[in-house]
């Protein structure tokens, strides 16, 4: 047989030619953001887009960035012969000396050491990126995260999560599902020779550690490296009257280019569909049928907290995908897959290694639970001041 | 003198009976042969049958085919365009067109079909629904993750339905004649698809 096999050249017309030419430039040249910081809150809304001052490689940033991502009630004051910055925010004073790393809050009741001491640069007075990651949650109850691959702080609440096990009600369980196991499912495999089922299972741990710190009933499906059927994890999540179930894997792709995390939902009605007709929505002749897409409204309000939280990792947002998924399939509870990283590209498989990144990514799933459980009311709080600022942000 | 004479005759019959041998074997190897390229011919260019109503028949040009790739830098499936001799039945033009799918990668492409793939059967029931029947290399040879075996099982219902919209509403995967759940442990090709 033989195939005449004609290309899909794409034509080049000026248009194209021409927004090539400008991408082209700017991607040498570099946009004017590639100079900024981008501060987010907790649900990934930008706060400010601050220009930094590059100093012997550290991020300096104006002290006026305080009032735009942190307190806009921020005072602050200069006295030049001293050299002392004084900063007044939320309720405390901190002096800072130019050239000088230490940060006294409140008249030396606390000291803080910086890595990097603050500057006058171009005749101002500059504050390193470090300033805003430690002394921050000193000032507030509040969490700091860098990431500076992706030139963005993020300054999270800490309210609204629950403490101790006695809020939470003991019968919602958290099912972690760590994908493959066993000798004969490895999942996917990185160049470097990581197997996805060794990487989910070491957050599906980290998880636990947290979830059991925070009070939360949990379980895995497996503990170890064994095989477990479809049909055995599926038991092991429906022995629970009510919960959450969360399937971790890693991705692979034929393209070295796909990284990044995603999340996927199983709906047979989704980007891909079944032939046979959905079941009529819920009526009461139907309420004692459990299946899976019954708990997609649920599914899907957990998945949107989840990609709130996850982008914080990534440059692009992340994708939530809908359709026949199999590993979810007979859960009956709210389930959502994650895709961790893609063990097919270099850096998400380096990452993945990192035990940091592993800790992180734990800690933000761990977020979500708790920001999921609050919303849901499946966390019993013990003053109606809390509960309501638990929902805040998820209404926000 | 009779000695040598008994010694010439034996090995003259040693002779005859090693030509003959050789000849014979000759022979099988040249009809074999014959047969075989008679089969290859039947395959390259079907003789002009003159009932019209064959399905083996042949449409009267070369038709443009999209066979759904991935390029090797790139994130989505594209398609490529093939021209292909298509018969006018059906069911024949599928199996030229997925075993085009699963034989064709041009360079900088991807192919998202498992290496060793082949196509056993396929068969459209009266629904509008194809089956389509693969070797277990499409199964096997999945290198794992979701996107991995999202583009495997769209790739195929793209070209399908790409090719044939009007006779095929619905694709069900079957890996050496069986249904399966799923290739490789996340999406659920346990029943009839599309999109
Ligand atoms: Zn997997």
């Amino acid at each position: 047989m033989q195939y005449n096999i004609k290309m899909c050249l794409r034509t080049f017309d000026p248009i194209k030619l021409f927004l090539f030419i400008i991408l082209l430039v700017s991607a040498t040249h570099g946009f004017s953001d590639a100079e900024t910081v981008r501060f987010v809150n907790g649900e990934g809304d930008i706060l400010d887009e601050v220009e930094f001052i590059l100093h012997d490689n550290n991020i300096y940033l104006p002290v006026e960035t305080l009032k735009s991502v942190f307190d806009p009630e921020m005072k602050h004051s200069y006295h030049t012969p001293s050299k002392q910055l004084t900063i007044k925010t939320k309720d405390k004073e901190i002096k800072l000396l130019m050239g000088n790393p230490s940060v006294t809050i409140d008249a030396g009741r606390q000291t803080i050491t910086l890595t990097v001491p603050p500057r006058i640069i171009k005749g101002e007075q500059k504050l390193p990126i470090s300033f805003f990651e430690v002394v921050l949650p000193e000032l507030d109850d509040v969490r700091v995260i860098y990431k500076p691959e992706l030139q963005r702080v993020r300054i999270m609440q800490n309210t609204s999560l629950p403490s101790d096990s006695s809020e939470i009600n003991p019968l919602w369980t958290v099912i972690i599902d760590p994908g493959h196991g066993g000798e004969d499912d490895v999942g996917c495999k990185s160049q470097t020779g990581l197997f996805e089922k060794d990487v989910v299972l070491s957050v599906a741990k980290e998880i636990e550690t947290l979830c059991k710190q925070h009070g939360f009933s949990i379980y895995l499906t497996r503990e170890e490296d064994v095989k477990k059927s479809r049909q055995q994890r599926f038991q092991i999540a429906n022995r629970f009257e009510t919960g959450l179930y969360i399937s971790l894997h890693c991705n692979a792709s034929f393209s070295q280019n796909h990284k990044g995390l995603r999340l996927y939902l199983n709906n047979p009605y989704g980007s891909l569909r079944f032939r046979t007709a959905p079941i009529p929505t819920l009526g009461i002749k139907n309420l004692n049928i459990r299946t899976q897409a019954n708990f997609l409204q649920q599914s899907k309000d957990f998945a949107s907290i989840l990609q709130k939280e996850l982008n914080f990792f990534a440059k692009d947002p992340i994708a939530i995908s809908e359709f026949p998924v199999i590993s979810l399939k007979d859960v009956y509870m709210p389930a959502v897959l994650i895709e961790l990283g893609y063990l097919s590209n270099l850096e998400d498989a380096a990452r993945l290694t990192n035990q940091d990144h592993i800790r992180e990514l734990a800690q933000t799933i761990v977020r979500s639970i708790q920001v999921y459980s609050a919303k849901v009311g499946h966390t019993i709080k013990s003053n109606g001041a809390t509960a309501e600022e638990s929902s805040n942000p998820i209404e926000r | 003198m009779s000695k040598i004479r008994k010694i010439i005759h034996s090995r003259l019959i040693v002779t005859w009976g090693i030509t003959l041998v050789t000849i014979v074997i000759g022979l099988a190897i040249v009809l074999l042969l014959i047969a075989n390229s008679k089969r290859t011919v039947i395959q390259d260019a079907p003789p002009e049958l003159p009932n019209q109503a064959n399905p083996t028949d042949m449409l009267p040009s070369p038709k443009d085919v999209n066979i759904y790739l991935l390029e090797s830098d790139g994130l989505e499936l594209t398609p490529v365009r093939l021209e292909l001799r298509l018969y006018a039945e059906p069911t024949e033009q599928l199996k030229q067109i997925l075993s085009a799918l699963v034989q064709t990668t041009p360079t900088n492409y991807r192919n998202p079909i498992p290496r060793g793939t082949v196509l056993n059967e396929v068969y459209i029931d009266t629904q509008k629904t194809a089956y389509l029947d693969f070797s277990h290399h499409l199964a096997d040879g999945q290198i794992g993750g979701t996107t991995a075996e999202y583009m495997s099982v769209t790739s195929i219902l793209r070209t399908v339905f790409d090719a044939l919209p009007e006779n095929i509403k619905h694709v069900q995967i079957l890996i050496d004649g069986k249904e399966v759940e799923t290739l490789a442990g996340h999406l659920n090709i346990s029943q009839p698809l599309r999109f």
